[in-house]
């Protein structure tokens, strides 16, 4: 029970990377990396987490007894470090879907096989 | 040192990228032509104002942590400059500052140049914190904002080959950060720090075998931004879709921020000198596929991203012997990297505003037309190409040095990295021959009977290179003398934990 967080995000991870290998059109792609970068957040937030801690905000409890609240407050520092690369990844999906829209003008289709001009 | 230079340097262009958008408004109401051009020309210059005033400090043997808030390391974020760190600072820098000033006339026919300066000012944001932070999980954010203007700036022109070559660049790109996010999550559920000095100095203390899972993320990660074989699938058609200024900017500076982080990450925070050996390996394939690729591309650009990939391979050879010599030569040839391949890449960017197109099949005869950019695409060929007495030849003599002394040294594969080395520098003669005979030389095709030799504000940035090819060529000891201090801050993990600690 314990780590069921840590198994759901090794999940996501996997599917997100099963999802950006193997499928072929360019949405599932994106779908894909929001579900990898979801599996990440996942992890990193569990990291900090305890069962039944509280917020580590300055409270008249954090400066009475330090100690006492050194024990019971999850780690601030995946938290804060999530909140960010949330607010990188939606810049990233929000560029992935943007330019989606232009490839679909270019080339009428989102497979995959058929956005692909360049000679090797 | 100019007061909080450290600082500074991360908050100007940052700073002058969300100006951009508003001195654009302004100047088109005023009717004041080129202000967010000379505004991002005053912005690069201050830029490497404050990055030089860093290097009295540093070149004494110092390292400068700058405590952001006034906490203290190993709990706040620290900037920690040391001589790797302000080596790159110095490349970007100058590269960019060439950059901006190149644009200026480049990209004059573009409509929606606020965007263009505001994601150049943000890259150069992003590429100066990677290089100057001294925390890990500040690196993967800088790493993000340089990306993710990177992969705007490839789809800038909106035609279908931006579009396609940006959004493969997006996706790989991407899967590459999450790799390094992932990598810092580990680092971060075992050793409890994201201060680099701070894990350096823990993480030995972990068992070995925990470690090769964050430790591998990385070098994926950062081996796709590099774009180091069998990762480099977009760089190609990213290099030949992007606006010649930002593919010049990216073999220039942001291939140089990616080898810093690779070198930061995997020689000083895990201090795995052990897997040097896997990344001299992996940096031979890189050369010799990026050559062979190189021969058979009938696109200057795209040839010159291949060329980019195989000098890329030539950097991680050096520095993976992990002895001086090596990581000197390693070191030495990412500056002259930086140096010819950006001149090599605005000379395409000339050809492409003179002519219209960098297919080399309608290309021909163009040395009766632009005499001196041909004379400098000479020089930078045969600069990339090793032969003396040109800057590529003094850094590639010291990584075949550094290979023979491996070898002698009783590593035999240091002599394998001599011979491929040597056979890859005379592949790369080959296909610049090829380039140069295709463009300036043979029969010219009738309707490029009038084309002009280039603007002189394009050609200026390009001299500039050309005279550096030939100055670390003629007297390699100041390249040298330059890359030592950074090669030597490399060697030494245990400074830059002490000073990135605070003295602790």
């Amino acid at each position: 029970m314990m780590h069921f967080n840590y198994i759901i995000a090794m999940l996501l991870i996997t599917l997100g990377l099963y999802c950006l290998v193997l499928k072929r059109n360019l949405i599932k792609l994106i779908i894909g990396l929001a579900i990898l970068t979801d599996g990440i957040h996942m992890f990193l937030i569990s990291l900090g987490y305890r069962m039944e801690g509280i917020a580590a905000i300055v409270t008249d409890e954090m400066t009475s007894v330090p100690s006492n609240f050194a024990a019971r407050a999850v780690d601030p520092v995946p938290q804060a470090l999530v909140l960010t690369s949330i607010v990188i990844n939606v810049c990233i999906l929000a560029l992935a879907l943007s330019l989606s829209i232009y490839a679909y003008r270019y080339y009428g289709t989102l497979e995959l096989e058929k956005i692909r001009r360049f000679k090797e | 040192m100019i007061p909080h230079a450290p600082i500074l340097a991360i908050f100007l262009p940052l700073f002058a990228a969300f100006l951009m958008p508003i001195i654009g408004i302004l100047s088109r109401k005023r009717g004041v032509n080129h202000a967010r051009e000379w505004v991002a020309i005053a912005a690069v210059l201050a830029e490497l104002v404050i990055v030089g005033s860093m290097l009295s400090e540093v070149l004494s043997g110092q390292i400068i942590l700058y405590k952001l808030g006034n906490w203290d390391p190993p709990w706040g974020i620290a900037l920690v400059i040391d001589g790797l760190g302000l080596f790159a600072a110095l490349i970007v820098s100058g590269i960019s500052a060439l950059i901006v000033g190149y644009s200026f006339v480049s990209m004059e026919k573009d409509t929606g140049l606020d965007q263009y300066y505001t994601l150049l000012m943000l890259m150069l944001a992003g590429m100066m914190g990677v290089v100057l932070t001294g925390d890990v999980f500040n690196l993967y954010v800088f790493f993000e904002i340089m990306s993710i203007a990177a992969y705007a700036l490839v789809a800038f022109r909106r035609n279908w080959q931006s579009i396609e070559a940006g959004l493969k660049y997006l996706i790989i790109g991407s899967l590459g950060t999450s790799f390094i996010i992932l990598g810092v999550a580990f680092l971060y559920g075992l050793a409890g720090s994201l201060n680099i000095a701070h894990l350096a100095q823990n993480l030995p203390f972990l068992p070995a075998t925990t470690l090769i899972l964050p430790l591998g993320l990385f070098v994926i990660g950062l081996g796709i931004k590099i774009a180091m074989v069998p990762l480099h699938m977009w760089m190609p058609d990213a290099y030949q879709a992007a606006p010649p200024p930002v593919a010049a900017l990216f073999s220039g500076a942001t291939a140089t921020v990616g080898l810093y982080a690779m070198l930061r990450v995997v020689y000083m925070l895990f201090g795995a000198f052990g897997i040097g050996a896997m990344l001299a390996g992996l940096g031979l394939v890189t050369m010799v596929l990026g050559a062979l690729m190189a021969l058979v591309q009938r696109d200057l650009k795209r040839l010159l991203a291949y060329s980019s990939i195989s000098q890329i391979g030539y950097v991680l050879a050096g520095v993976g012997l992990g002895t001086t010599l090596g990581i000197q030569g390693g070191l030495f040839h990412l500056l002259n990297n930086a140096i010819y391949k950006t001149m090599l890449f605005m000379i395409a960017g000339t050809v492409v505003y003179r002519v219209g197109t960098s297919n080399m099949d309608k290309l021909g005869g163009l040395w009766k037309n632009m005499p001196v950019t041909g004379a400098l695409f000479g020089v930078g060929a045969l600069a990339i190409s090793g032969v003396p007495p040109l800057n590529g030849f003094a850094s590639k003599w010291t990584i075949y040095m550094a290979g023979v002394e491996a070898g002698q040294g009783g590593h035999w594969p240091g002599y394998a990295i001599t011979v491929i080395a040597l056979i890859t520098s005379a592949l790369t003669l080959a296909y610049f021959l090829k380039a140069f005979s295709n463009i300036f030389l043979g029969q010219r095709p009738g309707h490029l009977a009038d084309v002009k030799e280039s603007p002189r504000s394009m050609m200026f940035p390009i001299m500039l290179l050309g005279v550096l090819c030939v100055v670390f060529g003629i007297l390699p000891q100041i390249g040298i003398d330059l890359v030592r201090p950074a090669q030597e801050a490399l060697m030494n993990s245990g400074g830059y934990i002490s000073a990135g600690l605070g003295g602790m």
